[in-house]
């Protein structure tokens, strides 16, 4: 027993305020949205009457659920591959290199902390369609960009921003990968006659995976939640609910539609799905602490 | 090892120099765009080199209220410190005190606790938006600061990653200074706090910037002015009608936005990447 | 000026394990008891409960007849040496040791002199501004006793605190722990998985296996009548041979068919182990007489360990199915596959019957013929 024993009172003392925010901020109102799942409130919000499960049946009717679920889907996986891939190919890189590795991990890391609007307005503004320089190196290629007219373009948008700002993150983690990654077992590897390229599939990229699985939930999890700031500035869910992601539809069926019970609903949907990913990263780290 | 040619290590350098230019340039141009008037900007397309109005620019925005915005961006630059310093002090502040309990007391429904407190890693705020603005709204706390810190500061990420921390400090150090007289405030002030300051300082740039650079939820909950923050100011900047877009504010202002949580990673990197890496794996 | 009194001390956990079944010592003032056991044997959880990190479940605790068992570990005036030393790793050398005394309202001028004092008698005054991390091993170690003797505490706890230091600094030390400890006169608990260390170091020492007090005396005690078979096979090194035997009248017989004259006042036929020092098998040379009471064995070589002082053999004696150890002094001629001819005394044996303990056998008797 290292612990202090005979203190009955202080820890709940020192849970108290960590314990009242997380009831008051957290439970309170995740309880709320489930129940709010279950009712039907009237246009004016007078009164309410329990619905069971016909918010959810709405909701999982609903043909734009399924295309925000289509969004949702295309565009983490093309955010979370993407921003992983360029950052483990300039990670191996600066991890090759020795000389300057940390120089180029200063000249990296910064966009890790601009926030996904304004990462948003950045690319916004190089893709304006009248003073955006890349709009206008495409128009001379004969592509016509309008991302406020063409869906595709939007969402290819939001995705180049979101990766350029969470590359950073992935960089970060694959290069502390692969400096703990021990040398003699690639020299043992060089000894064995792998060149560059084979050393790197064969023996970097298994001891990586570890890093790679956690960041691929972590990205995923980025991608659901923290780019809605990007979504909201570049496009707003445009055009025509292309860029809409299952948590920007719980804002726009809340907040601009007033749909209450839509969107508690979809909230409900949300955690469980999120749910269901912590858990995996959960039993993927306990296993791994195993090790 | 050496064992690559040196082509190779030239060819890295160059990727690696492609690669940190082509993560500058968007902020680049968004700087020169800022430096120039708007009739400037739109005569051509963006420019590449800085103007001469960047002075003008900046003083401006800084001065005076922002067309459609009702204040001045110092202002909003005020709300966002506020916003960001209260989310980070307050989550860190609240985390010590339950990891100090979690990991260093025993007392009835402690595991209940535990789980209560770490289930919120899995939800994040904009999960529940609606219901946490009524709750907020009940509580009188839309357009205030509580209102814009509280509800962000439920979650546990602190709180684990703390934990974490406090299970790799030895329990002798624990007993040593129990014989030694210190009991828990004691311990915690002499003992616990000297011995996280590294890992408060990694928290503290994390929160920081998760801080300044939330959206959604001062989006929700502030209509008035006053309490309207920089990252939230540029999606009204941008929404013009059909007027042209003051790219030259929304760039300067942007630039703004950025400069506090880049400056802070910037200064603070090795307590960053400390933290991140070897808490959060 | 303390003495210390454990009366049926009990401790059980809280999933039902017993650690301590009823521990009964009285320790002396100024005495240095070391105690000594295999590693879960209940060593250090006794040391715990008697600093105050462990609750006691039963029995009562006392320092100089005061009931200690409710109070806290700073309240009970004890100082304790860890095994990993527990210094505070962001504190000085002087913060380290003066934190205690901070703590209990010292005024600062007497903590700078008592902690420049101590320093002064460790011989650490050059290393007061150090972080632990700046510091060796034998050096932290030095700190860590630095810390408990600068306290002036009623009582010094050590749990182990040599065995993360290399052999010869152990030894070094060891010696240093002795000198102090008389010098300060401080009673002092001291346990330790080592039985070298034990021996050297105890006033008396205290055996425990699984929970209790096996045996407790003065080292050469313990040593020479072990009241146990698992005291007598932990003091000692190397370990104490055993060898099954069986009551015949006033003889024993061994494994091997020889006999040896020793009465038990045990009925014939009973079933007893023998136990015997592998430095009192005496090698008889080349046609030396059995001149006393005593039984010869023979034994096979099939090992030999030089030590440079002794020599170990490791024999097979007929009958036994471990091997015997025998110290042989010096550099020993005898070679692997070789036999020995094993002089077993009478007074060099000792008995235990099937619960473990101890038997008292004579061996007045005078002898006839014993094997030659």
């Amino acid at each position: 027993m290292t612990h202090f024993q005979r203190y009955r009172f202080t820890p709940w003392l020192l849970m108290a305020p960590q314990l009242i925010i997380v009831g008051v901020f957290f439970f309170w109102p995740a309880l709320q949205a489930v129940e709010q799942a279950f009712y039907v409130e009237d246009a004016f919000g007078l009164s309410r009457q329990f619905a069971g499960l016909a918010n959810f049946i709405a909701v999982l009717q609903e043909p734009d659920y399924y295309q925000a679920l289509g969004t949702t889907v295309v565009f983490s996986l093309s955010v979370a591959l993407g921003a992983m891939a360029i950052a483990l190919l300039l990670a191996v890189q600066a991890d090759r290199v020795l000389k300057g590795a940390n120089a180029y991990k200063t000249l990296l890391i910064w966009p890790y902390a601009v926030a996904p609007a304004v990462a948003g307005v950045l690319w916004l503004f190089l893709f304006d369609p009248t003073l955006g320089l890349v709009s206008a190196a495409l128009k001379a290629l004969g592509i016509d960009w309008n991302h406020n007219l063409d869906g595709g373009q939007a969402l290819l948008l939001v995705i180049l921003a979101s990766i350029w700002k969470q590359m950073s993150y992935n960089f970060v983690f694959f290069l502390a990968g692969l400096q703990a990654i021990p040398k003699s077992l690639l020299e043992a590897a060089a000894i064995d006659g792998a060149g560059p390229w084979r050393r790197f599939w064969t023996v970097t990229f298994p001891l990586l995976s570890p890093t790679s699985f956690f960041l691929l939930v972590m990205n995923s999890v980025y991608a659901f939640f923290e780019t809605f700031g990007t979504i909201d500035t570049v496009t707003g869910g445009g055009p025509g609910g292309a860029t809409t992601t299952l948590v920007y539809k719980v804002y726009q069926d809340g907040f601009i539609g007033q749909d209450l019970g839509a969107s508690a609903a979809q909230s409900v949907l949300l955690m469980i799905l999120v749910g269901l990913l912590t858990l995996i990263q959960f039993r993927f780290v306990e296993r791994r602490v195993q090790y | 090892m050496r064992y690559q040619r040196p082509g190779l290590d030239l060819a890295s350098h160059l990727l690696l120099a492609v690669g940190c230019g082509l993560f500058f340039l968007p902020v680049w141009l968004a700087f020169t765009a800022s430096t120039h008037s708007m009739s400037d900007l739109y005569a051509n397309v963006a420019p590449l080199w800085v103007g001469d109005a960047g002075l003008s620019n900046y003083a401006r925005l800084i001065h005076d209220p922002v067309g459609g915005l009702g204040t001045d961006v110092l202002r909003l630059l005020a709300n966002s410190m506020v916003m960001a310093l209260g989310i980070a002090v307050g989550k860190i502040a609240i985390s010590l005190l339950a990891a100090y309990a979690i990991v260093f007391f025993r007392f009835p429904l402690r595991r209940l606790c535990f789980w209560l407190i770490f289930i919120t890693l899995m939800l994040p705020v904009e999960v529940r938006i609606l219901p946490t603005y009524e709750v907020v709204a009940d509580l009188h706390l839309l357009d205030s600061y509580p209102g814009l810190i509280l509800p962000l500061i439920a979650s546990a990420t602190a709180t684990f990653l703390l934990r974490q921390f406090y299970l790799t400090i030895p329990p002798e150090l624990v007993e040593a200074a129990r014989i030694d007289g210190a009991g828990p405030w004691r311990f915690l002030r002499d003992i616990l706090l000297p011995l996280s300051k590294t890992n408060i300082a990694a928290l503290f740039v994390i929160m920081f910037i998760y801080g300044w650079n939330q959206y959604l939820w001062p989006l929700l909950i502030t209509t008035n002015a006053d309490y309207l923050t920089v990252v939230v100011s540029l999606k009204r900047l941008l929404t013009t009608g059909d007027a042209l877009v003051p790219w030259q504010d929304v760039t300067a202002t942007a630039m703004l936005a950025m400069g506090p949580p880049v400056l802070v990673i910037l200064l603070m990197q090795r307590y960053f990447v400390k933290g991140l890496v070897e808490t959060e794996k | 000026m303390a003495t210390l009194q454990l009366s049926a001390l009990q401790k059980r956990y809280a999933n039902g394990f017993v650690a301590l079944h009823g521990v009964d010592l009285a320790v002396e003032d100024g005495e240095l008891i070391v105690i000594v056991g295999p590693s879960g044997c209940g060593k250090s959880t006794l040391l715990r409960t008697l600093a105050g990190l462990e609750s006691i479940t039963s029995g009562e605790l006392t320092i100089n007849e005061r009931r200690v068992n409710e109070l806290e570990p700073a309240e009970r005036d004890i100082a304790m040496v860890f095994q990993n030393y527990a210094l505070y790793p962001h504190m000085s050398v002087f913060d380290n040791m003066a934190y205690g005394l901070k703590n209990r309202g010292v005024p600062k001028d007497d903590i700078r002199r008592r902690v420049n004092a101590t320093a002064e008698l460790l011989d650490l005054g050059a290393l007061l501004d150090r972080r632990p991390r700046q510091l060796s091993g034998g050096q932290r170690q030095r700190v860590a006793m630095g810390r408990a003797i600068v306290r002036e505490p009623q009582v010094f706890l050590f749990d182990e605190p040599l065995s993360n230091l290399d052999a010869k600094l152990r030894v070094q030390m060891r010696l240093e722990i002795r000198r102090l400890q008389k010098r300060l006169k401080v009673t002092s608990v001291y346990v330790t998985h080592d039985q070298t260390e034990a021996m050297t170091l105890a006033d008396r020492l205290v055996v425990m296996n699984a929970g209790r007090v096996e045996q407790c005396g003065t080292p050469m005690a313990l040593y020479e009548r072990p009241a146990t078979r698992f005291v007598a096979g932990f003091i000692g090194s190397p370990a104490m041979n055993f060898l099954p035997v069986t009551v015949h009248g006033e003889r024993l017989r061994l494994p091997d068919g020889g006999e040896l004259a020793l009465a038990t006042g045990l009925e014939s036929g009973s079933e007893l182990t023998l136990g015997v020092r592998p430095e009192h098998l005496v090698a008889l040379d080349e046609g030396d007489a059995t001149t006393d009471a005593g039984a010869v064995i023979r034994a096979t070589v099939e090992m030999i360990e030089p030590l440079g002082a002794d020599t170990l053999a490791y024999a097979r004696m007929e009958g036994l199915d471990e091997l015997l150890v025998v110290r042989l002094h010096g550099e020993h001629a005898a070679g692997e596959g070789s036999v020995l001819r094993l002089w077993l005394s009478p007074e060099r044996c000792h008995l235990f019957g099937d619960d473990d303990r101890r038997i008292e056998a004579h061996h007045a008797t005078p002898v006839t013929g014993a094997r030659g």
